[in-house]
């Protein structure tokens, strides 16, 4: 079974602590969406943070039959746009289609609102991950690529690679490790921990 | 937290843990907190992997959401269960209740059609219609003008066919073609 409808199903069942792994999961990609709408990123973290309460509290309904974040998604947009609405800010007039909401950093209406500081930041980071994922062994450079660029399974990385789905897990594993030393010399250690 | 634990966790992020594992996954983030950082740490790797933005922009979020979702109720089966049990009746049963629901109308106009059709006419037009329609599909066979029918075998075939038709059409409020055929006969 799909892990977000098994959180899902959880968070139905009682267990509230799953949809924190929900939030932790899609926290990133939500505020990115509603920074879209939002522009001021203290707003859109009030924002995100409306749109997970509004889906905690419309999950009972979830059905799953669209996936958990393409109906997170939805929610994400329409808060952002009654906020907007709420203040007499015109939403803009389109935004990303939700079944493209996977696939949605590349809009350029969101890439936008990038400020000069975020852009650096997030080049900098890029550039630095690509450095770490350049010195890793290849089989594993070559696993975590296939994960988070070509957004293949592990099953499907097991059949490109010819070798178990434990090897791909444990390698991906090993490249994000790697990449996380990365990131911390690039950040510094002091960052948010 | 071990080496192990944080591989989990790593497959986690990309979804791909199941049953067991998902429950030690899940154990673990519930009880250790560098377990979570660590969780969120992977997953925020992926996001800026992606393009989701800058590393850190809502770190926070998470215990803030947490925290506001304090105050609001736990979910029980029972409540998603009685939700589903409403929202998803199965097919089946509503397409025998539909066919159910047609089937008792249509009776029931079928019912209320018969008692309102007035009942001496079914009994008195009848032998009327036996009367009326030989003659005057005789006069439209004799003359010519429209079959030219010579057999009176068939001739009485057609007129008997044209009885039943009008007894028929006079019973359920159609209107009778068979008149119509006299008509222009004549």
């Amino acid at each position: 079974m799909n892990v977000d409808l098994e959180l899902v199903q959880r968070v139905q069942a009682g267990d509230k602590k799953a949809f924190d792994v929900l939030i932790m999961k899609y926290q990133q990609r939500i505020v990115h969406v509603i920074t879209g709408f939002v522009h001021d990123p203290v707003e859109a973290l009030d924002v995100a943070q409306e749109a997970f309460i509004k889906a905690y509290r419309a999950l009972p309904n979830f059905r799953g039959d669209s996936a958990f974040y393409t109906w997170l998604y939805r929610i994400a947009i329409n808060t952002a746009k009654n906020y907007l609405t709420a203040r007499s800010r015109r939403p803009p007039a389109s935004d990303v289609d939700a079944m493209d909401a996977t696939n949605y950093y590349d809009a350029p209406e969101l890439k936008e609102f990038e400020t000069p500081e975020t852009r650096m930041m997030s080049d900098d980071l890029e550039q630095g991950i690509h450095e770490a994922i350049q010195a890793l062994p290849e089989d594993t450079a070559t696993a975590i690529k296939l994960r988070e660029f070509e957004g293949m399974s592990y099953e499907e990385i097991a059949e490109v690679m010819e070798c178990p789905i434990g090897t791909v897990r444990s390698r991906i594993f090993r490249a994000r490790e790697a990449i996380e030393l990365q990131i911390k010399e690039i950040m510094g250690e002091g960052e948010q921990q | 937290m071990t080496m192990n634990h944080n591989e989990l966790l790593s497959a986690l992020v990309d979804s791909e843990l199941q049953g067991s594992e998902l429950d030690q996954a899940l154990q673990i983030l519930a009880a250790d907190e560098l377990a979570t950082a660590q969780f969120q740490r992977y997953q925020q790797t992926t996001d800026v992997l992606k393009g989701y933005g800058e590393r850190g922009l809502s770190h926070n979020l998470a215990s803030r959401i947490s925290l506001a979702l304090e105050s609001e109720p736990v979910y029980s089966e029972q409540t998603t269960k009685h939700k589903a049990e409403v929202i998803t009746l199965p097919t089946p049963f509503w397409k025998q209740m539909t066919g159910l629901a047609v089937a008792a109308s249509l009776g029931a106009l079928a019912v209320v059609g018969v008692m309102t059709q007035p009942q001496n006419d079914l009994l008195t037009n009848t032998p009327m219609a036996a009367i009326d329609a030989p003659a005057e599909m005789i006069t439209v066979a004799q003359t010519g003008e429209r079959w030219t029918v010579n057999e009176p075998e068939i001739e009485n075939r057609l007129n008997s066919y044209l009885l039943d038709h009008n007894e028929q059409t006079g019973s359920s409020g159609v209107f009778s073609y068979a008149r119509v055929v006299s008509y222009g006969a004549e």
